[in-house]
């Protein structure tokens, strides 16, 4: 009887500090995750001559709810879900994610009522902003030391293609891809002339994907056309 | 005879494989434009330090007026002219009237419901200064009508369809005219 009841009690007793092992090495993993962002996301701000405070928070929700809104523009607060974090490999891509949002986040300190007026105008015109914000990302890597062509493989790995770019409030990845790509081809061509990411499956992805819409930007940069390319 | 054709086979399968993973995908027009020539790697700002809140109030004014929907495009470069001499301690750093060179960064432009246009302007080039004691970018707004288009739509929503029709008021164009003023700041000690 006494001997069942020690084996039933060291059996509840290993279980629990089996628990708290897992729990604290999940807590341990978060807080790991969480001092990479805050890094990545101070020396963006520091590179870049941010004044205004932004802070940066890892949660561990799968994914941003459709209709919540982007606490980057609500709270001035970049968060970074775990369904996004899967997609980063490395500290570029980190702060690729980081400083689109980054901008985002700053939109809320302009305009009308503390910024109330210009965080509701990014979230009603999105399209607006998006294509803006991917150029301003490139700007923030660099500055801050950063190869921006992760902002590239980051956005093939993870960004769907929408079906649709003229009725959608959201531009195609393709486009947004389209318009990173002649912008560091434009502004920082060093990155595309020493791309260690040259040879990666998302890079060479991007490649095989983005075909027509390179020709027509070889085009532009043939002619010295300065109009915007209507990329597909 | 037997361990020639196995040699021969095994040599094809290492030939094939070492084939396979070399066939990557090359950007040609990289490759002809850019590769073994000589580009400046871009500017890094690392090596900051920003106990000192030291700043000078450096003031420009554009050379010809400017304006979001007319012959403005993103990389273009625009002339600004210094409207006073900017001195630290006793050094004249920028001298009145001295030309400056700024890219026009990104053209947003102006949207429905009365959202406006805006140009950033960057990389503002001074004589024998380090661009990264400058601001770092300057943005332009143009007239921000959503201000009274949202109410105006939300007024109307009790007469369907006409709320609707205030998505097609836009917003104003960035202008940036040669009498306004526009104020940077240099920051000595950064």
């Amino acid at each position: 009887m006494w001997k069942r009841f020690f084996i039933i009690l060291a059996a509840i007793f290993l279980f629990q500090q089996y628990a708290f092992a897992v729990d604290d090495s999940q807590l341990a993993k978060e807080i790991t995750i969480q001092s990479k962002i805050d890094e990545t996301g101070a020396r963006l701000l520091n590179a870049n001559k941010i004044d205004k405070r932004i802070v940066f928070a890892y949660d561990k929700a799968d994914k941003n709810a459709k209709l919540k809104i982007d606490p980057a523009i609500t709270s001035r607060q970049v968060i970074l879900y775990e369904g996004d974090y899967k997609y980063i490999a490395n500290e570029d891509e980190l702060a690729a994610f980081l400083a689109r949002k980054i901008l985002i986040a700053l939109k809320s300190y302009n305009g009308l009522f503390n910024g109330y007026l210009g965080s509701f105008e990014v979230k009603a015109a999105p399209k607006k902003f998006e294509l803006a914000a991917d150029k301003r990302a490139v700007d923030f890597m660099v500055t801050a030391g950063y190869h921006p062509v992760a902002l590239i493989t980051f956005i093939q790995k993870s960004c769907p293609q929408k079906r649709f770019d003229r009725f959608s409030n959201r531009n195609l990845t393709s486009k947004r891809l389209a318009h990173i790509y002649e912008y560091i081809y434009t502004k920082y061509p060093y990155y595309l002339a020493n791309n260690p990411y040259f040879e990666t499956e998302a890079y060479q992805n991007f490649l095989l994907t983005s075909l027509n819409n390179r020709r027509l930007f070889q085009e532009k940069v043939k002619t010295g056309s300065k109009e915007a390319v209507d990329y597909e | 005879m037997n361990k020639k054709v196995i040699f021969l086979i095994l040599f094809l399968i290492y030939f094939n494989l070492n084939i396979q993973a070399k066939a990557i995908i090359q950007d040609d027009f990289v490759n002809t434009t850019l590769k073994n020539k000589n580009i400046e790697k871009p500017y890094v700002h690392n090596n900051y330090n920003y106990e000192d809140t030291k700043r000078v109030p450096v003031r420009l004014s554009v050379i010809a007026d400017i304006n979001s929907e007319k012959d403005l495009t993103e990389g273009q470069t625009v002339v600004f002219r210094s409207l006073q001499d900017v001195w630290h301690k006793g050094r004249k750093i920028i001298a009145k009237d001295e030309l400056v060179n700024a890219r026009v960064e990104t053209i947003i432009s102006s949207g429905m419901n009365g959202i406006p246009a805006s140009i950033i302007f960057s990389d503002f080039k001074f004589k024998n200064v380090d661009e990264g004691q400058f601001s770092d970018t300057y943005e332009k707004y143009g007239q921000d009508r959503s201000l009274w288009v949202y109410p105006l739509k939300w007024a109307l929503t009790i007469l369907p369809p006409t709320g609707s029709l205030t998505n097609f008021i836009k917003g104003g164009h960035a202008k940036l005219k040669s009498d306004e003023v526009v104020e940077i700041y240099y920051y000595p000690n950064w």
